[in-house]
């Protein structure tokens, strides 16, 4: 591949994840699933992983931009962390 | 460091940027103004004041204004659609650099 392929696309998932957050901050939330998306795609057509930040504030299932309290609930437990988004969807984090 | 340039504009994340469509096949497209929003393998999204216009890519020249990035500054370019028709995400590997081929 040509030098500068994978920086790009390195940058273009860092600026879709920006968009999204601002998308989600504004209500449009599908707007919002658009730019995750199409993060996600980039990442998977360049084999890139997804920065940490990206995966704590995006539902697997919808593909939403999680705002806890806003779309998404953020509930504390015995070491770990639970994220509920809208869709029912849960995902579990250790504490960092 | 990759970033937004008029070179690698047509790989790059168009989302987010402010956009005129300065030639179109379609005369009522041209002066279109506004930010890019959303896109399709075939149209822009393009934000203005009170609704999103969805512009074939194909038959339309756009005007970028990228932001000043690091030491350069703010500086508009010129695309011809023609040269941006593909699936969103693709575009960045849209110039033969692919893995898969
Ligand atoms: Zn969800």
């Amino acid at each position: 591949m040509t030098p500068g392929g994978s920086e790009i696309a390195r940058e273009r998932i860092r600026r879709l994840h920006d968009l999204a957050r601002e998308a989600a901050g504004d209500g449009n939330d599908e707007r919002a699933r658009e730019y995750v998306r199409r993060a996600r795609r980039v990442a998977e057509r360049n084999r890139l992983g997804l920065p940490r930040r990206f995966k704590r504030f995006t539902c697997d299932a919808c593909d939403a931009y999680l705002r806890p309290s806003v779309n998404a609930r953020v509930r504390l437990r015995d070491g770990h962390v639970v994220v509920t988004c809208d869709c029912g969807t849960q995902a579990r984090y250790p504490y960092e | 460091m990759m970033p937004l340039t008029p070179e690698t504009l047509p790989r790059h994340e168009l989302a987010g940027l402010d956009v005129e469509v300065v030639a179109a096949a379609n005369p009522d497209a041209i002066g279109i103004a506004g930010t890019v929003v959303t896109e399709t393998t075939k149209t822009l999204g393009v934000e203005g004041t009170d609704r999103v216009w969805h512009v074939p890519k194909d038959a339309a020249t756009f005007r970028f204004d990228l932001p000043a990035e690091g030491d350069s500054e703010s500086q508009s370019v010129r695309v011809r659609g023609s040269n941006l028709v593909a699936r969103p995400a693709r575009r960045t590997e849209a110039t033969g650099d692919s893995k898969w081929r």
